[in-house]
Order: structure tokens, then C-alpha cells, then sequence
């Protein structure tokens, strides 16, 4: 019955943040029996035998000693990680192909108020907030504070999309706010080169970040519905187009397509995570599969 | 380009539709936001514009299905007189008739005809003609200005009558093979008489401009001229003051009163003198007698001095032959004196000949030669002696002629010598009272009319035509005219008066008698003439006669003489004193056409000699040249005429044709419909996917 409200539609159209992250969160954590304490905590996780090259600080002298063999210690988590998210407020987020369906900001309004229920409700964990466009916006510590979660959650709400988007400018606040190990998920569309956006991005992880980059984009920009010819606005630059349906049909889709790939290829390359937002798709579902996946890569 | 219903053209104003829907209500497309237009290339705008393409084509394609609807009712015709020079055929005419002769009217059309050519633009194809009494083309349509100018330096005046319904005719048979606009330039000085009896036959293709170039036309000229000549071709006795006598009418054209000495010339010697006093524009006859000529052919002229502008037709020329009067066998029944009486003095009162009428009864024609006689006349006696019978099939074989009559004789004796046909029986008529001519054949020479002969407008033989219908034959024999030219019917159909080519000679049957008992031809007033022909006819002298026109015929001889007379050449002498007639021609030729003004001398097949005076048609004395709106009239004809001035004398007529050109319009239509329907069914098959 739950999974009927979990339509990114009729997420829409619940007005509080607070409660549209407690239904979502509740319901998959509802579906996840069998593992109900997984989270973002760094709790044992496996012995690996020791290869040289190796660090010498995660390996278990304590085994060592009695068993005379040397194995690294693996976690699972810290249990007092801290969340930060980096919501991308540009123009472009902004974008809907339909009125019933939210917008890719709404959507990743959505999705980060579960991550910070999840993380501050059901965690315990610091969770903090940093709104860009092509700047540092706002910006909300980490914080396991009383009232954290209202505060980032008001955070959300007053976070409309403005200007454009620019990875590079406000990376050089992020690598200042971010002085703590933690993970980092971003929510963005990545309208840019995917070897820029990794190039800018990728510093976030030399802190021992864990970096996950949340793509949200909507279906139609996946595979846009062009019935003829149309003048397209560009959201951020306003810049109009006249294109045909026979090349979104076959160079656009060709294009975008390739623009995922590469992302996911160069996120996952350079040690990050990447998972791909489609604003049709039930959010808790997203969410669980995304989950689902982080624990078994663990 | 015109229109024939141009009140049509309102309907113009349907082409607000389009316009309204178009471009006034016209269709925008809302830009789309997309948030990020990285993937897409600028390229892409080349869409959108041919769509705007097909959209202004769509309107444009609207716009002309209406305009051409439009244009389609009001029906537009467009004139034909598009073309460059060089694609019109300049087809220059010269007149060459005898009146051009007068004063210098002929140099000045050859020259003006070579100024012309010398003038026309390069390349431009022209071909010479020359009107006379036929067109006579001397070049082909060709560009060699050397060829052009050597047929129309060629050109000399003749001696026919021009005709303009013959230059017509010419045309239109040159329009069919050139499929080209032609260019009529006329040099001619436009003679009222050249005209045709009907207008119609003047008319020209739509595709032909004419120019005229009149000579001589203003002011008019008078001009005096012997009009006719009446005179005997034969002349037995010159003191025979019923025969031997002159009368010629003078008459002028365009002329104050004036006294004019008429001569008469015999074989260049004038024998007489006379003084005469011409009305203005009118007649006036002088008669000279008697007529005292030597024996043999005699060239005579009357000639006047007319002392005008135009002195080639001053003489008429006549021949008149001094011999004895020609013999006429007349062969008839025993104690039938009535024919031979009746058939003898018709004879006497020929005035053109003279005959000599010889009876003798059938059966004592045994040892009678007919060769001696100018014709024969067998009277109701179809039985003769079989030696006679056969030397006068041989005579009638070897050119002489008969005339027999099948009377009350017929009815016993079924076969008719000579004629070689049948008589089936007697029909008397005796019960019904009479029967009455019902068709006579107005073309045979014994009933055609003869006015061209320079011997006056006879009238002759329409009034034998038209005497034969107050004729009542009682009895008459049904011949079987199988192989006979039929001259005269009954009412019922029955052949009267029948011909038959007999080898060379011709066989005239009358089904009827001559002795006033079957019939009462010898007592109406057309007997009289009708024997005058038929005797003349009969004798030979018809066909030759002592004057002819220019341009008429001379048989020569027969189809069936010509196996007779094959190795027998004929010989005929020009007035230039040329042998007319190659040695193939004067072995084969049926017939000769008299050209030229002057005395012909014609030896014929048999031996006979003639002498013709050859004269000019005299209609071409009548200088009077046609109207001004007759012309225009004649431009008129076929198209609206446009008047420019010409390049030399006179003016143009520049005739237009028009030509509907609404089919074309229509397929037009058809071809806007058609496109305008798959463009729009694209463009708004677009449009419904967009929606």
C-alpha cells in the first residue's frame, strides 16, 4: 500500500518535507527485513589477508600475535560518520517534462530529506547541507545537533533554482567545509564535460570522503518526445534552438547516452559512486536498490 | 494577352483567403524550456526553415490554385503575333498581272520587293512568289539573298488576270507545310476586279500578317481600252453583210468624254478607220464592215488610240478564217424534207460560221465520203448502207463528228449506227399531251456560257439552256446512255439529248426528231442558237474560235484520239514565234494553256491549222483599286487588325490571331491542385503529430 505514495507524483504533492522523508524512509525500511540496522556507521566488515603495499595501521596485531599471521582489518562504516550533501540549485534542475511529475529539484529535494532522515533518525549520524549553483548558496554544518533535521530540511526548502551551474567555483569552498571524512553525495544534473565534473569533484575524496553523485535527470531528457520541429529554451542560458525530431530521435539520444556512460565510467573510475535519477521512478525504490547496492559493494 | 469574360477577374479577391490564413492568422510555435540545450547542435535550424519553406510554398501553391481558377473563368486568349523575325516566313509576292503593265507600276513593286529583302533581318527565311492567274512559286523558304533577289529580279509582267482568292488559296496550302507565322508583303496595285465573287475565299490563316504595298493606287488613272470584239471566225463570202462585219465596244475606265479613232487591222494593215465618241466612264460600239480578208487565217486587231497610261491593252486580237463554207452532210429518210428544212435554215442564220447544208436521202449515201464534210447529221435514218456506215465510223474514228436524231424511226429498229448504243422502244408521251425538259447539263459546251471569249459576253448558250425548258417532246426513244454523257433529261428522267466519245470523233444523239412531229424544237425560238453551237461545236470551230482569253485551255486531243493519232505530234507557235511544246509534250499533250497576249498558230493531230488571238482578260483594264475598308475588311477576317505605317508606299495590316488559352489555364489549375494537395497533406500531417 505504501509503494502507491511513494510515486514521485504523489510525493509531489505533500508539502512537508518532514513527512515526505519519514513515509519514504519508513516504507523501503519497511521492505529491508532482513539487515534493518545498515547504515553509514563503520562497523567490522571482513579479514583480508595482508598484501605488500598494504597499510600498516588497518592490519590486526592482535591476530597477528596469536595467530602469527598478518590480515587487515576491514569496516564497514564509521558509527560517527558524518552526511553532507551537495544540492545542485541551478536553472536547470528546474526542469519538468509534465506538470504532474516533480521537478529534478523537487525530486532531489526528495531524495536528500530521506538520506537526512535516514541518517539523522535512524543513525544517529551528522548530516549537513550545502546548496550551489555557481556558487556556495548555503550551507548547513554537519551536525547531530537537537533540530538538525528541521534545519536541513528548511534548508531544502528554500533552495530554488538560480543561475547556472559551475562545478569549479564553489569546489574550493566545498574542499574548506569538508574537513572532515565523511560521505558526500551530490545531487546534480551534470550538464558539463564528465572529465571536468570528475577533475573538480575528484579532491572531495582525497579528504577520505566517500563521494556518491546522485544524476538526476527526467525520462524526456533521456529520450525527449519531440512530435516536430520545436524551439527549444535552454533553462540557464536562454538560449533558443530550432531542432527536429530526427536528430533528438537519433544524435541526441546517441549523445546523452554517451554522456552517462561516461560519467558512470569516470565516477566509478576515479573511486566514487554514481547512480543514475530518473524523476519517474518511485523514490523509495531508488533509494533501497541504491542502498542495496552500496551494501553489497561493502 | 486578353480576356473574354474579364468581369471574372473580381473574383480576384478569393486571394484574401489564403493571404488571411496565412500570414495574418498566422501560426506560432511556442518555444519549449529545456534545461539544457548541451547536446543539441545548431545545425538543427535548417528544419525549421524548410518547414517555413513548405509553409510559404503551401501559400504560394494556395495563392496560385485561385489566381488560376480565376484567370480560367475569365477566359484568356492571347494574339499570335509573338515571334521574332527570324522565326516568320517573309513571303514576298509580286504582282505580274497585265494590268501592272501600266504605267510603272511593275518596276516599282520589283523594286520595292527587292528593297524589302535587301532589308529583312539576318537569317530570316523568305520565299518569292508571283501572282498572276496562279500563283507561281519561285523559291523555296530559303535565306540565300542572292537566290531571293534573282527570282524577283526573274519576275516579268504576263499577261494574266490576278486573283486574290488564288492568292489566298496559295497561302493557306503554304501555312500547312511551313507551321510557321508568315509574313504577307503584297507588291500589287490592288485591283478591284482581282477581288473573288466571295469574300470568304480571300481569307487568310489566322498565322499570317499581311502587308500590302500598293502601286498606281492613287490618283486614278483613266484608262480606254477595247472591251470586246464581235467577229466572224469564219468567212465564206466578205460581202455577206450579215457575216462580214466588226462590232467591237470601247470602253473606259475612269474616263472624261472623249473621241477615240478606232482602227481595224488586218494581218497588220488597217483596212478601217473610225471615230467614236465615249461617254465618260462608259461605252461606246464601233462596228466595221465589211470585213474583206484574203483567203486563209487572218491576224485582225481592233485598236484604238487611246493615248493613256496603260497602252497594252489599246487592241483586241481576233483571227478570222477566208475559206468556203464548210459542207454538212445531212442524212435523212426518204420523203422526210420537213427535218432538212427545219435543220437547214437554223443552219443559214449562223453568223460565227459558214455552212453549206447538203441533204441526201439514207440509201443514196452509199458512195458519199464523209471526210468531205464538217460534220454529219443523221435525221431519223438508222438504216444506212453498210458502206457508208463503216467510212463514216471511220470518219467519226478519225475526229468527225455526227449528229443523229432517232425519231419515229427508232421504235423499229433497235440498234442506233454509230452511237453504238440500243434503243429499247418508242415512249410517247402522247397521252399525258407532252413532256418537258427536266435538267439539262449546264457544263457541256453546248449550253455552257462563254463569256470569256473576247467575241463578246455570249450569252448564247444560256439561252439555249434556258430555251430547252419551254420545249414539249411528244415521243421520244428510250436509249440506253450507258457509256453516254447525258445533256439534256425528260422530267422523267429520260435522256433527251445524249454524247458519246466515239475514238476521236463525238457522236451527239438527239432521242428525238427534227421534223416538228415527235417534238417542237424546230419551231421554239432556241432551236436557232442551239444548231449555231451544235453546228459550231460539230465542226471544230468552237474549240478553236478566233479569240481566247489568257490563261484558257486548247484541247488538244482526246484520250481516245491519242492512240489513234500517237505518232502525230502537235505543233503550236507562241506569239514570240516559239514552239510552245517540247517534242514529249507535243506527241502526248491533251491539252495547251494560252499565257501570253498574241496570235498561237496550232496544228493540230488531224491536220487542222488555227489561229487564236490571245487576249488579256479585260477586267484587268479596270484600274479602279479595291476600297480601303475592303482591305481592312480582308485583315479583318480572322483576327483584330493592327494598321502600322509600312516602310515604304501604303500601310500595314498586321493580322492578329487569338487564341484561347483557358485548357492550358485548366491544366494548370490541375497541377497547382495536385501539388498544393501533397504539400499540404505533409505540412498538416505535421502539424497533427505536433498537436
Amino acid at each position: 500500500m505504501l509503494q502507491r505514495f511513494l510515486d514521485p507524483g504523489v510525493l509531489a504533492s505533500i508539502s512537508s518535507l518532514d513527512l515526505l522523508a519519514r513515509t519514504v524512509v519508513d516504507g523501503f525500511v519497511a521492505g529491508l527485513h532482513r539487515s534493518p540496522d545498515f547504515g553509514f556507521s563503520q562497523e567490522f566488515a571482513e579479514y583480508r589477508a595482508y598484501t605488500p603495499g598494504d597499510d600498516l595501521r588497518h592490519v590486526d596485531w592482535n591476530l597477528f600475535a596469536r595467530t602469527e599471521r598478518c590480515y587487515l582489518k576491514r569496516y564497514r562504516g564509521d558509527t560517527n560518520s558524518q552526511l553532507t550533501v551537495l544540492l545542485d540549485a541551478s536553472n536547470s534542475m528546474d526542469y519538468t517534462s509534465s506538470p504532474s511529475r516533480p521537478s529534478k529539484m523537487d525530486y532531489a529535494r526528495f531524495a536528500a530529506a530521506s538520506l537526512f532522515y535516514l541518517a539523522i533518525h535512524n543513525q544517529r549520524d551528522a548530516a549537513g547541507l550545502i546548496v550551489f549553483d555557481d556558487e556556495v548558496r548555503n550551507y548547513i554544518r554537519p551536525s547531530t545537533r537537537q533540530g538538525q533535521l528541521p534545519r536541513l530540511l528548511a534548508g531544502l526548502e528554500q533552495a530554488e533554482p538560480r543561475a547556472r551551474t559551475d562545478f569549479s567555483k564553489p569546489l574550493l569552498h566545498f574542499q574548506e567545509l569538508l574537513h572532515r571524512r565523511g560521505i558526500v553525495i551530490m545531487f546534480s544534473d551534470f550538464y558539463e564535460d564528465p572529465a571536468a565534473i570528475i577533475r573538480t569533484i575528484e579532491p572531495l575524496r582525497y579528504h577520505g570522503n566517500e563521494v556518491v553523485l546522485f544524476h538526476v535527470l527526467d525520462p524526456k531528457e533521456i529520450r525527449p518526445d519531440l512530435r516536430g520541429p520545436a524551439i527549444l529554451v535552454d533553462l540557464e542560458t536562454e538560449q533558443k534552438l530550432e531542432v527536429i525530431p530526427e536528430y533528438t530521435r537519433t544524435e541526441y539520444s546517441r549523445k546523452i547516452d554517451h554522456h552517462i556512460e561516461q560519467l558512470r565510467d569516470r565516477t566509478r573510475g576515479a573511486g566514487m559512486d554514481y547512480h543514475l535519477l530518473v524523476t519517474d521512478q518511485p523514490l523509495d525504490t531508488t533509494l533501497r536498490e541504491y542502498l542495496a547496492i552500496r551494501q553489497g559493494g561493502q | 494577352m486578353g480576356f473574354f469574360s474579364p468581369w471574372f477577374l473580381f473574383g480576384v479577391a478569393v486571394v484574401g483567403l489564403p493571404i488571411y490564413v496565412h500570414l495574418l492568422r498566422r501560426h506560432i510555435i511556442p518555444p519549449q524550456p529545456f534545461s539544457s540545450l548541451m547536446f543539441f547542435e545548431r545545425g538543427t535550424q535548417s528544419s525549421t526553415r524548410h518547414r517555413r519553406l513548405r509553409y510559404l510554398l503551401l501559400f504560394s501553391l494556395r495563392t496560385a490554385l485561385l489566381l488560376l481558377l480565376v484567370l480560367a473563368f475569365a477566359n484568356p486568349f492571347i494574339r499570335l503575333t509573338a515571334g521574332g523575325a527570324s522565326n516568320k516566313l517573309l513571303l514576298v509576292v509580286v504582282d505580274d498581272s497585265f494590268s501592272m503593265r501600266a504605267g510603272s507600276r511593275f518596276a516599282e513593286a520589283k523594286q520595292g520587293a527587292l528593297q524589302l529583302l535587301a532589308a529583312r533581318p539576318q537569317g530570316q527565311r523568305a520565299e518569292v512568289m508571283a501572282l498572276g492567274g496562279r500563283l507561281a512559286v519561285l523559291t523555296q523558304p530559303i535565306q540565300d539573298a542572292g537566290a531571293l533577289r534573282s527570282a524577283v529580279e526573274s519576275i516579268q509582267p504576263g499577261d494574266s488576270r490576278a486573283n486574290l482568292a488564288e492568292l489566298a488559296r496559295g497561302v493557306r496550302a503554304l501555312v500547312e507545310t511551313v507551321h510557321t507565322p508568315v509574313v504577307l508583303h503584297l507588291f500589287s496595285d490592288m485591283q478591284k476586279t482581282g477581288m473573288p465573287a466571295n469574300f470568304a475565299d480571300m481569307q487568310l490563316p489566322p498565322n499570317v500578317t499581311v502587308v500590302l504595298h500598293p502601286f498606281g493606287t492613287s490618283p486614278p488613272n483613266p484608262n480606254w481600252t477595247v472591251e470586246s470584239v464581235i467577229a466572224p471566225a469564219q468567212l465564206a463570202d466578205p460581202k455577206d453583210a450579215k457575216k462580214s462585219r466588226v462590232q467591237a465596244v470601247i470602253a473606259g475606265y475612269g474616263t472624261p468624254t472623249a473621241t477615240r479613232t478606232v482602227s481595224l487591222l488586218v494581218n497588220g494593215k488597217t483596212i478601217a478607220t473610225r471615230k467614236v465618241e465615249i461617254p465618260p466612264d462608259g461605252r461606246a460600239t464601233v462596228e466595221f464592215e465589211p470585213l474583206d480578208v484574203p483567203y486563209g487565217l487572218n491576224q485582225c486587231a481592233v485598236k484604238i488610240d487611246a493615248a493613256d497610261g496603260f497602252p497594252a491593252d489599246d487592241a483586241s486580237l481576233f483571227s478570222v478564217k477566208r475559206s468556203d463554207p464548210e459542207r454538212v452532210l445531212f442524212v435523212h429518210q426518204n420523203g422526210d424534207a420537213r427535218s432538212a428544212l427545219y435543220f437547214g435554215a437554223a443552219l443559214a442564220a449562223v453568223t460565227q460560221a459558214s455552212f453549206n447544208l447538203q441533204p441526201i436521202e439514207s440509201d443514196k449515201s452509199t458512195d458519199i465520203d464523209p471526210s468531205k464534210y464538217a460534220f454529219v447529221v443523221l435525221s431519223d435514218t438508222l438504216t444506212l448502207p453498210s458502206i457508208f456506215e463503216n467510212a463514216l465510223l471511220r470518219y467519226v474514228r478519225g475526229g468527225g463528228n455526227v449528229l443523229i436524231t432517232a425519231g419515229t424511226s427508232a421504235a423499229h429498229h433497235a440498234r442506233i449506227p454509230i452511237f453504238g448504243g440500243y434503243s429499247s422502244d418508242t415512249h410517247s408521251y402522247a397521252r399525258d399531251g407532252y413532256a418537258t425538259v427536266g435538267e439539262t447539263d449546264g457544263t457541256h459546251p453546248l449550253f455552257q456560257s462563254m463569256p470569256t471569249e473576247s467575241t463578246g459576253n455570249d450569252t448564247q448558250g444560256a439561252a439555249v439552256n434556258a430555251g430547252w425548258s419551254d420545249l414539249k417532246v411528244y415521243e421520244v426513244s428510250r436509249v440506253d446512255a450507258a457509256q453516254a454523257r447525258v445533256i439534256v433529261r425528260l422530267s422523267d428522267q429520260t435522256p433527251l439529248l445524249m454524247e458519246k466519245q466515239v475514238g476521236e470523233g463525238r457522236v451527239l444523239l438527239f432521242a428525238s426528231g427534227l421534223d416538228n412531229l415527235t417534238n417542237d424544237l424546230p419551231v421554239q425560238p432556241t432551236f436557232v442558237p442551239f444548231v449555231d453551237r451544235a453546228a459550231r461545236y460539230l465542226a471544230g470551230s468552237d474549240s478553236l474560235g478566233n479569240s481566247r482569253l489568257v490563261d484558257s485551255f486548247v484541247p488538244l486531243r482526246t484520250a481516245a484520239g491519242q492512240a489513234v493519232h500517237s505518232s502525230t505530234g502537235v505543233e503550236i507557235i507562241d506569239p514570240e514565234g516559239h514552239r510552245a511544246l517540247s517534242l514529249t509534250e507535243a506527241a502526248a499533250a491533251q491539252s495547251f494553256q494560252l499565257t501570253r497576249a498574241g496570235f498561237y498558230k496550232i496544228r493540230f493531230a488531224n491536220g487542222r491549222d488555227a489561229l487564236i488571238g490571245v487576249n488579256p482578260d479585260r477586267r484587268e483594264s479596270n484600274l479602279e483599286p479595291i476600297a480601303n475598308d475592303l482591305l481592312q475588311l480582308w485583315g479583318s477576317a480572322t483576327a483584330p487588325p493592327t494598321t502600322v505605317p509600312s516602310t515604304n508606299t501604303g500601310y500595314v495590316q498586321e493580322k492578329n490571331s487569338t487564341h484561347g488559352i483557358w485548357w492550358y489555364v485548366m491544366l494548370l489549375v490541375l497541377v497547382a491542385a495536385v501539388a498544393e494537395s501533397i504539400v499540404a497533406s505533409r505540412y498538416l500531417g505535421t502539424q497533427r503529430e505536433e498537436a
